[in-house]
C-alpha cells in the first residue's frame, strides 16, 4: 500500500464497481487536492456518479482504494462510513431530494441535528446559509410550496451548512434552467472557495466545468484521454450494426 | 390474464396479503351463508334472521375495507414510468387493481361455499362431513340464487370501492401524476392552488360525535325500556338493548374513526413542539404528514378496540364456564373477522407509509444520518400514538359500556 501524496486530500486507486455485472467503473485513479473545485466531466452512463459514490463511500469499490486525509476509507465498516459522510462530507444530489414534512431552515439544518448541534445554533447556521444562497425567505416553507430551483438551492444550503471538507456534486444543476442553472452553479463555487471547502463536481456541460479548478474526463467507467480502450473499438460496433440492419 | 401474471412474480409478502384478503373474505362468506341457512329453516323468524344479516354489516365492511388497503399498497398497481409508456396508465391499472381484488375475493368465497357445504354435509361421504350440521341447520336445503347473491356480494363491492378509491384524480396543470419532484425544469407550485384540506379538519366532527353518541346513550339509559322485540337486541340480554343505545355507540365508534387522522396529527405537533433535536423534529413531522394515510386506519382500530373493550365489560361475567353463553361460534368468527381485518388494516397503511417514504429515506441515507436515528424516530412515533390512543380509547369503552350495563 503506497501512502497518498501529502496535497490531496482524496485519493483513490484502482477503482472498479460494477451494478450486478454491468460494469460501471473499471479502473478509475483520481486524486484531489485540498480546497480545489475539481470538475468530473463525460457523458451520461460514464460511471460519474458510481465514481462520486465511491469516494464519499456510499459504495465500496471490488477492487480498488480510496484514502480520505490519508486515513483508509475502503476498510471502514458501514457506521463509520456514514459517520464519515456525516461530519466530513457534503452531498448535492441531481434532484434535491429533501425532506417533504420539513421546512426549508430545517431542511438545511437537519445535518447539524443529526450530529447533536443545539436547535439554535443549528436553526442560525442554516438561516444564514439560506440568506447566502438568496433563499431566506422559503426558510418557512415547505419543499412542496417551492420551485425546483428554490428546493435545489436549499440542498445545497444543506450540504455546506455542515461545514464539511469535501463536497460532492452530482449534476447539482441538471433540473435547472440556463439562467439558474449558471447562478446556482456560481453560488455553489463561490462559497466552496471562500470557506476552503474541496468539491467535486459531475456535470456534463463544459460551462460548469470552466468553474472548476480542473477537469478530469470520464469514458465508459475509465479516465478518458489516458489510455485508449482495447475492447471497445469502432470496428467493433460497426460490424454489429451492419448484422442488425 | 395481466394481474395474474403478475401476481405470479411478486413478492411473497404481497402474495401474503392477498391471501389474508380471500381468507377473510371466506369469513365473511361463511358468516352470510349462515345468516342464510338459518332464514330458510326459520321462515317464521324473520325478525331474528334480518338481525342476523345485518350484524354480517360489520365484517363485511372491515372485509373490503382491508382489501382496499391491500389493493392501494400492492406494487403491481402502483402507475409505473414504463407502463404508463405503453398505454397501462394510471386508468388501467385501477382497474387491474379492482380486477385483482375481485379474484382474491371471489376465491375466499369459493372456500366459504365449499367448507360450508361441507360442514353442513351437503358434500357427503367426506371425514368432516355433517360435523356442524346441527348448528348450520343442515336439514333445509339451500336456494342456490340467494346464496350465489351474497357470496357475490364482497367481490362486487371490495372491487367497486378500489375502482372508486384508486381512480386517478383530475389531472392538474404542472403536475405529472405519480411523481412530485420529478419533473424537471422550473416546475412553479403554487401552494395556494393545491392546499389539501388539513388532515385535522375532522377532529372537531370526531369529538362532537363522540360527545353525541355518548349523550344519546345516556339519556336513552335513562329512559323507559324499550319493547321488547325492537330492532337490533344485542346478543344475550333479553330485555333487548334499544336502538337508542346501539346508535349512541355506534355515534361514538365513527367519531373515533373521524378524530383519528386530526389525533395522529396533533401527536405529531406535540411530539416536535418546543425544540426538538434531530430524531424528535422528524419523527414528529413524519407523523403530522401521514396523519390521513396512518390516521384513518388507526381510528378505525381504535373504534373497534373500544367496541371489544365495552364487550368485554359487558359480558365479561358471562364467559365464566357456568351460566349461559351469550356468544354462539359463529358471534366469535363475526369478531374475529373483524379485529383481525382492522389490524391488518392498520399495519398495510404503516407499511404503505413506510414505502412512500422510500425515496426520502434513501436521501438521509446519502447524508449520512444513521438507521438507527430513523428507527429511534419511528419507535418515538409508535410509543407517542400508543400513549395517547390506548387510554383515549379506554375511556371512550367505559363510558359506552357504562348505560348499557345499567
Amino acid at each position: 500500500m503506497v501512502a497518498p501524496p501529502d496535497n490531496d486530500v482524496l485519493w483513490a486507486r484502482g477503482l472498479h464497481y460494477s451494478y450486478s455485472g454491468s460494469p460501471a467503473l473499471t479502473g478509475v485513479s483520481i486524486g484531489v487536492r485540498e480546497g480545489e473545485i475539481l470538475a468530473v466531466t463525460g457523458p451520461r452512463g460514464s460511471g460519474k456518479t458510481t465514481l462520486l459514490k465511491c469516494l464519499s463511500g456510499q459504495i465500496l469499490a471490488d477492487p480498488g482504494e480510496v484514502w480520505f486525509n490519508s486515513a483508509p476509507v475502503h476498510t471502514l465498516s458501514r457506521s463509520a462510513r456514514e459517520r464519515l459522510r456525516r461530519e466530513r462530507f457534503g452531498w448535492i444530489d441531481c434532484r434535491p431530494h429533501l425532506v417533504p414534512e420539513l421546512t426549508g431552515w430545517e431542511n438545511a439544518a437537519l445535518p447539524l441535528l443529526v450530529r447533536g448541534t443545539t436547535h439554535r445554533a443549528a436553526k442560525q447556521t442554516a438561516t444564514e446559509w439560506l440568506e447566502r444562497l438568496d433563499v431566506g425567505d422559503c426558510a418557512r416553507k415547505r419543499p412542496g410550496a417551492l420551485t425546483q430551483a428554490q428546493r435545489q438551492r436549499i440542498a445545497i444550503a444543506r450540504a455546506l451548512a455542515a461545514d464539511p471538507t469535501v463536497v460532492f456534486a452530482d449534476e447539482p444543476t441538471a433540473p435547472l434552467h440556463h439562467t439558474d442553472r449558471a447562478q446556482v452553479l456560481r453560488t455553489l463555487t463561490t462559497a466552496a472557495r471562500s470557506h476552503q471547502i474541496t468539491v467535486v463536481l459531475a456535470t456534463l456541460d463544459e460551462e460548469s466545468a470552466a468553474l472548476a479548478d480542473r477537469t478530469v474526463t470520464l469514458v465508459d467507467g475509465r479516465r478518458g484521454g489516458a489510455i485508449p480502450a482495447p475492447d471497445a473499438s469502432e470496428g467493433e460496433g460497426r460490424a454489429a450494426c451492419s448484422v442488425s440492419a | 390474464m395481466l394481474s395474474l401474471r403478475l401476481a405470479r412474480g411478486a413478492h411473497p409478502l404481497v402474495l401474503l396479503r392477498r391471501l389474508l384478503v380471500a381468507l377473510a373474505a371466506a369469513g365473511v362468506g361463511f358468516l352470510l351463508l349462515c345468516s342464510l341457512g338459518y332464514a330458510v329453516a326459520h321462515p317464521k323468524a324473520t325478525h331474528e334472521s334480518l338481525v342476523r344479516l345485518l350484524w354480517c354489516a360489520a365484517p363485511l365492511a372491515a372485509v373490503v375495507q382491508f382489501a382496499l388497503a391491500v389493493a392501494r399498497n400492492d406494487p403491481a398497481t402502483r402507475p409505473r414510468d414504463g407502463l404508463d409508456a405503453i398505454g397501462l396508465g394510471p386508468v388501467r391499472l385501477s382497474v387491474l387493481a379492482a380486477t385483482s381484488t375481485a379474484i382474491s375475493c371471489s376465491l375466499g368465497s369459493a372456500a366459504a361455499l365449499l367448507v360450508y357445504l361441507e360442514l353442513r354435509g351437503d358434500l357427503g361421504a367426506t371425514p368432516l362431513s355433517g360435523a356442524a350440521s346441527g348448528l348450520l341447520d343442515g336439514r333445509a336445503a339451500l336456494p342456490w340464487g340467494a346464496a350465489l347473491t351474497l357470496l357475490g356480494l364482497l367481490p362486487a363491492l371490495s372491487a367497486g370501492a378500489c375502482a372508486i378509491a384508486l381512480r386517478p384524480r383530475k389531472e392538474r396543470a404542472g403536475r405529472a401524476p405519480g411523481a412530485s419532484e420529478a419533473t424537471a425544469g422550473e416546475e412553479a407550485a403554487p401552494a395556494a392552488a393545491r392546499a389539501p384540506r388539513p388532515s385535522y379538519a375532522g377532529l372537531p366532527w370526531g369529538v362532537s360525535i363522540i360527545a353525541c353518541g355518548l349523550a344519546l346513550e345516556a339519556y336513552v339509559g335513562h329512559g323507559p325500556a324499550p319493547a321488547p322485540n325492537s330492532l337490533l337486541a344485542l346478543p344475550g340480554q333479553n330485555s333487548g338493548a334499544s336502538p337508542g343505545l346501539l346508535g349512541g355507540w355506534l355515534l361514538a365508534s365513527l367519531g373515533l374513526v373521524l378524530a383519528g387522522p386530526g389525533l395522529t396529527h396533533w401527536c405529531g405537533v406535540l411530539l416536535s413542539a418546543g425544540r426538538p433535536g434531530a430524531m424528535r423534529l422528524l419523527a414528529g413531522r413524519m407523523l403530522q404528514d401521514t396523519a390521513t394515510r396512518i390516521g384513518r386506519p388507526l381510528g378505525v382500530l381504535c373504534a373497534v378496540a373500544s367496541g371489544a373493550l365495552a364487550a368485554v365489560e359487558l359480558y365479561g361475567a358471562a364467559w365464566e364456564r357456568s351460566g349461559p353463553r351469550p356468544f354462539g361460534p359463529l358471534t366469535g368468527l363475526g369478531a374475529a373477522v373483524v379485529m383481525a381485518c382492522v389490524t391488518a388494516t392498520a399495519i398495510t397503511a404503516a407499511l404503505d407509509a413506510r414505502q412512500l417514504r422510500s425515496d426520502t429515506t434513501a436521501a438521509l441515507d446519502r447524508l449520512g444520518v444513521p438507521a438507527s436515528l430513523l428507527r429511534g424516530a419511528a419507535a418515538v412515533r409508535s410509543l407517542v400514538l400508543l400513549a395517547v390512543l390506548a387510554p383515549l380509547t379506554w375511556v371512550i369503552a367505559e363510558l359506552t359500556a357504562l348505560p348499557l350495563s345499567r
